[in-house]
């Protein structure tokens, strides 16, 4: 698919002019021993700002390649992403630090909390990264009390507390410096039931307060949540 | 408040405390064998410039013989130094003691028993200056004299013997009488050879022998023998501008070479001391290398969620710092202990341990033990930064 055919088809898709995130052709290919394998195959899509989207495909669907993408861990092999107006591939790997810490804020499935740090210190690294200084302004509590966390733990290692109090932290953590999106790797998948559905209502939430919300799941009852599911298969967009 | 990633590295060095204890063991040798081994060559080039620094701390100054000789080839007498060279002399010499001194060689009688040997004429009290008394007194009168060791020997003589100065057969020989007798000194590299020699004031000198203002030689005492190049070179600049007229020499050479073989050999111990300090930095490498491994998966969540390659880097060298300060730290205390007891067992003498020549080498091994081993963390930390974070957090 050349470059113009697929702007025609992002015309035809009725998009906005003025996407959040927006994926122009955008192929990844890994170069391994034994052949290329192509994650991503020319997928172009808009993502609004304020959309609560749900990325959806079965296993090597390309998903998690995708989440790489938009969380500018990696950038395409051919096409463009760009991500609130700027091109990913032209910014220096500073920028795409600095964008990964203002913009995007990131929740994993399996938490990814800083071992070393308190809970609260999770929580305020992110604003030390930005601010180069410790947090005196109390958004760092303020963010993590926003999200139901016990003040009280505030001060356990993460090994200290359950699965669900570490999602918690982990989207405190996403959002205490206000990024514009909120993506979510399979955020409920190391969750009971319970807990995940408190988890889901929290980004519903966050969705209804003006983020953009990504998230990917197996789960067809989690991205009941999102307004919209894109499906992923083979490394193609089949349904968006 | 103290940097994040300080505070995380901090945290690591606990985490991990018995490995990151026995890589600071290592340092901790290598800061011992650098300063105990430093201090040790110091102690010895220290003590052994104390001893011979009595011996060549003295600039010998005469006048310039060669130069007074006339061009048909017969021998001038020397003019010796006169009152305005040796005044330039005091003023090129600051601070250090500078000894005019009348010479020649004599005949004496002592008793009925004839002698001969140098009479040296001097301000008395410039005589404690360089030389002890082992009896007696310098001389407090006109006629007093203090004698050497192996006259006073030969010639039995104690403080009061009455000694007739000049050849015998002479008449009206002046008389002095022995106010002091010196210990034996052997060969001095001062030109001063005591032993067969009578020192009398120098009014009583130049009265017997004249050339009131005019000196056979005049030593200068350096007060720190280290300065005793700029000592000759500022009396050589004053007193031989327009042509040499006086000869500056001193033993100093010796003291050099010695010296120079001690600080040799300072080196050689201090380069052993160090081959500990490269095995300590293979430990800290190895130890860092190891916590870079252990802590892929962290280093993949930090730079996911947006900490820059600088702040990474600068967590593991702070890492790598807290283990050397630590052994560091650690390493200056125990080479104080052990380094005073190396010097003391092989010097035998610790009265320079505390000298700041001798104890530098404490803060000079400490600082040289936090450089090593924050080199040892650079390509550990670089390899941290640099990792990619999509494979960092797959390492799970």
């Amino acid at each position: 698919m050349d470059r113009c055919k697929a702007e025609e088809e992002m015309k035809g898709l009725e998009m906005s002019e003025n996407p959040l995130i927006r994926l122009l052709d955008v192929s990844k290919v890994y170069h391994l021993e034994s052949g290329d394998f192509t994650a991503l195959n020319h997928v172009s899509l808009d993502i609004m700002e304020n959309e609560f989207v749900a990325i959806m495909g079965p296993s090597g669907s390309g998903k998690s390649t995708m989440m790489n993408q938009l969380g500018i861990l990696d950038v395409p092999t051919t096409g463009e992403l760009h991500i609130d107006g700027r091109n990913v591939a032209k910014m220096t790997p500073l920028e795409r630090t600095h964008m990964r810490r203002d913009t995007i804020g990131y929740v994993f499935q399996k938490f990814y909390l800083i071992p070393l740090l308190s809970a609260y210190e999770n929580v305020e690294y992110p604003l030390i990264l930005r601010y180069k200084h410790r947090d005196t302004s109390g958004k760092a509590a303020a963010v993590l009390k926003s999200v139901g966390f016990d003040e009280e733990m505030s001060s356990h290692r993460p090994n200290q507390l359950s699965g669900g109090q570490q999602q918690r932290v982990a989207i405190a953590r996403a959002l205490v410096n206000d990024p514009k999106i909120i993506l979510c790797d399979e955020p409920t998948g190391n969750l009971d039931r319970k807990t995940g559905i408190q988890i889901m209502d929290l980004l519903v939430d966050l969705h209804q307060k003006g983020k953009t919300v990504i998230l990917v799941t197996h789960d067809p009852k989690i991205a009941e949540y999102a307004h919209r599911t894109i499906q992923l298969d083979d490394g193609r967009v089949v349904a968006s | 408040m103290r940097d994040i990633f300080f505070d995380l590295s901090v945290r690591s060095v606990r985490l991990n405390f018995m490995r990151s204890l026995l890589a600071s063991i290592g340092i901790v040798i290598g800061v011992v064998a650098i300063s105990s081994m430093g201090m040790l060559g110091a102690n010895m080039q220290l003590s052994v410039k104390q001893q011979l620094s009595s011996d060549v701390n003295t600039v010998m100054i005469s006048s310039d013989v060669v130069r007074t000789t006339s061009t048909a080839g017969t021998p001038s007498t020397s003019q010796g130094v006169t009152k305005s060279q040796l005044n330039d002399i005091k003023n090129a010499a600051g601070t250090n003691v500078v000894i005019p001194i009348h010479r020649t060689n004599t005949q004496f009688t002592i008793g009925s028993t004839n002698g001969r040997g140098s009479i040296y004429g001097f301000e008395p009290n410039d005589i404690e200056k360089f030389l002890t008394l082992s009896t007696g007194d310098i001389p407090r009168g006109a006629n007093d004299a203090v004698v050497g060791s192996n006259i006073a020997t030969n010639f039995n003589l104690v403080v009061g013997s009455r000694i007739k100065i000049g050849p015998p057969n002479t008449e009206d020989r002046p008389t002095v009488r022995v106010s002091g007798i010196l210990p034996a000194r052997g060969f001095a590299s001062d030109g001063i050879n005591t032993d067969n020699a009578i020192f009398v004031p120098d009014t009583w000198y130049t009265n017997q022998y004249g050339n009131k203002d005019v000196y056979d030689q005049v030593n200068v005492i350096v007060k720190n023998v280290d300065t005793i190049g700029d000592v000759e070179t500022a009396i050589d600049e004053k007193v031989n501008r327009k042509t040499q007229v006086i000869r500056i020499a001193d033993a100093s050479s010796r003291l050099t070479s010695i010296t120079q073989t001690l600080g040799t050999i300072t080196t050689f111990i201090l380069a052993i001391g160090g081959i500990s300090l490269v095995v300590a930095a293979v430990s800290i490498f190895n130890v860092m290398m190891m916590s870079v491994t252990e802590r892929v998966h962290e280093i993949g969540i930090l730079l996911s969620i947006g900490t820059e390659k600088g702040e990474v880097r600068r967590m593991f060298l702070y890492e790598a710092f807290i283990l050397g300060l630590i052994g560091s730290v650690v390493g200056g205390i125990c080479s104080l202990v052990i380094g005073y007891s190396v010097v003391s067992a092989m010097i035998g003498n610790t009265a320079y341990f505390f000298m700041p020549d001798s104890i530098m080498y404490v803060p000079y091994g400490m600082v040289i033990g936090i450089v090593v081993c924050v080199i040892s963390g650079l390509y550990p930390a670089w390899k941290a930064s640099n990792m990619d974070p999509i494979d960092a957090l797959r390492s799970e």
